[in-house]
């Protein structure tokens, strides 16, 4: 039943809510400044070989909803639902849910469910895996993340200068924090009464197309199921030239947890680097990449040591645009879980988006 | 070990497929007309702005400046493919090609930075009735198309037809 209620939502919003591009074809757009609604959706198939302890064979990615819908000219709202498989059932979930008044292009305020914005990966491709070039996120910020907030619910204001040599731009957050499931976000209320305050800067120079840097920083009380309250502290640092050829992303977080009953404090680190070369003609379509990736988290960690967080990865690959809204990814990894041995995998995906056009 | 080596084996030999699928089935995009043509940038005449600089009509097109400096929306008009004038603004403006342009505005909606899509209009004809008709709107439309109802924009202070301007 909650599969059925699920599929119905995400189907909703991904086929019922606008005009088919068919039929809105050749019309005169509206007269007006209210932005109309636009409906995208995402999905992917998956083919999997793997030494690693976990299904081989066929595997069905997420399906992803996304619905954007003007309410005046200036208050949108923004939505995004996936449908993910699991053994037994398929598992549906409020990605991002914003309500946001734009004042002006420094000043945007809004309220609701977002991807946290520490961390480049998480707001710039959210569940759009044919966005991404690789298969799969980096284990830092992968989908169910322990290391880093993924979800973040509560207040944001945002905004930009864009028309500045270094395109300034910000958000400020302040919200619930981690649930008892550090892995999840305080959907329903914040587990404790400390809540989570974050802070994003970053700079998009004119003179450098497509090169963004920026710093983060997160600052919460989290309280796991059975286990202690912790201070958590999260820096973090992204530079990324988001170009084709070449395309460059890298990303390090900080994290630091202080038993808030006193104790040692631990500190954990992540990063990736990922580089990616689209060739050029007679084989534009094919985006060959690589990438390295690191998360070190001490094994008495008070809230990460119970989950074997620490990674090693290497993954290289070959994306293949065989149409303008599909892409197929091969994809070699080598990875090694916690205290684990090195383990090797091969991934196929086909991943596409749709409504787009 | 062997199991790896497997792997490795597959990997490789999927690569080897694909790349033997690209040379048979060749690239879909084909070359672009770069025959230089003016461009006139039309907006509103209600408008208060009337020279952009190239940077600023770069991050309007791009859906980075949202706003007017007198805070009224921005509301852009984008032609639909294959007119000439579409091209010469995904050349000069956007540095796109065509699928880099979808992919731009699908990424831009799906973060949540923009509210929509531009408004895709399919004629100058269709330009000019919204230019006309829609406060903050701007568009636009070859030099000697550009009618009564449209306030053409001077570009680094040039209108088009002048040396300098950096849309022909």
């Amino acid at each position: 039943m909650r599969f059925v209620t699920g599929l119905t939502a995400i189907g909703l919003l991904a086929l019922g809510v606008a005009p088919t591009p068919a039929l809105a074809q050749h019309q005169m757009p509206e007269a007006s400044a209210v932005p109309p609604t636009v409906v995208l959706g995402f999905a992917d198939i998956d083919y999997v070989e793997t030494e690693r302890s976990i299904d081989e064979g066929f595997v069905l990615g997420q399906l992803v909803g996304h619905v954007s819908s003007g309410l005046s000219d200036r208050l949108t709202f923004f939505g995004e639902v996936s449908a993910t498989a699991h053994p037994d059932e398929y598992k549906i979930e409020v990605e991002r849910l914003i309500l946001r008044y734009d004042f002006n292009d420094q000043l945007k305020l809004s309220g609701g469910r977002y991807h946290t914005p520490i961390n480049y990966w998480n707001t710039a491709f959210h569940h759009g895996l044919w966005l991404q070039t690789t298969v799969s996120r980096p284990e830092m910020i992968k989908f169910g993340s322990k290391l880093l907030p993924v979800h973040f619910v509560g207040l944001q204001a945002e905004g930009s200068f864009p028309v500045t040599r270094l395109g300034i731009g910000y958000a400020a957050g302040f919200g619930n924090g981690r649930a008892g499931n550090i892995a999840r976000a305080g959907d329903s209320g914040d587990i404790n009464q400390h809540r989570a305050v974050l802070g994003l800067i970053y700079a998009r120079p004119a003179e450098i197309y497509g090169l963004q840097v920026g710093g983060a920083a997160y600052v919460d009380k989290a309280s796991a199921d059975d286990g202690p309250d912790v201070d958590e502290r999260i820096v973090s640092a992204h530079a990324v030239l988001a170009r084709e050829s070449p395309e460059i992303l890298a990303e390090y977080a900080h994290i630091v947890h202080e038993p808030s009953s006193g104790g040692e404090t631990t500190d954990s680190d992540a990063w990736y680097v990922q580089l990616a070369y689209r060739l050029p003609e007679p084989a534009e379509e094919l985006k060959p990449y690589a990438r390295v990736e690191r998360d070190k988290v001490p094994d008495d960690d008070p809230l990460f040591g119970p989950f074997d967080l620490a990674y090693e990865g290497f993954l290289a690959g070959v994306r293949y645009d065989f149409a303008s809204l599909a892409a197929l990814k091969l994809e070699y990894r080598t990875e090694r879980f916690a205290h684990d041995d090195r383990k090797a995998s091969l991934w196929v995906q086909v991943a596409f988006t749709f409504g787009g056009r | 070990m062997k199991r790896r080596a497997s792997i490795l084996f597959q990997s490789l030999l999927t690569t080897v497929v694909l790349a033997a699928a690209v040379l048979v089935f060749p690239g879909r995009a084909a070359a672009q007309d770069g025959k230089p043509l003016a461009i006139a940038i039309v907006t509103n005449p209600q408008t208060r702005t009337s020279d952009l600089s190239f940077l600023e009509l770069r991050k309007i097109f791009l859906g980075d400046k949202q706003f007017w400096d007198d805070n009224s929306r921005i509301v852009l008009l984008v032609r639909a493919p294959v007119a000439r004038e579409r091209d010469v603004v995904l050349n000069k403006i956007y540095r796109m090609s065509e699928s880099q342009f979808q992919q731009y505005w699908i990424a831009k909606v799906f973060r949540a930075e923009v509210s929509s899509k531009p408004k895709i209009v399919y004629s100058a004809d269709m330009t000019r009735e919204l230019v006309t008709a829609l406060p903050g709107s701007i568009g636009f439309v070859t030099a000697d198309q550009v009618t009564s109802g449209m306030k053409v924009l001077r570009v680094n202070g040039k209108l088009p037809g002048e040396p300098g301007y950096p849309l022909q």
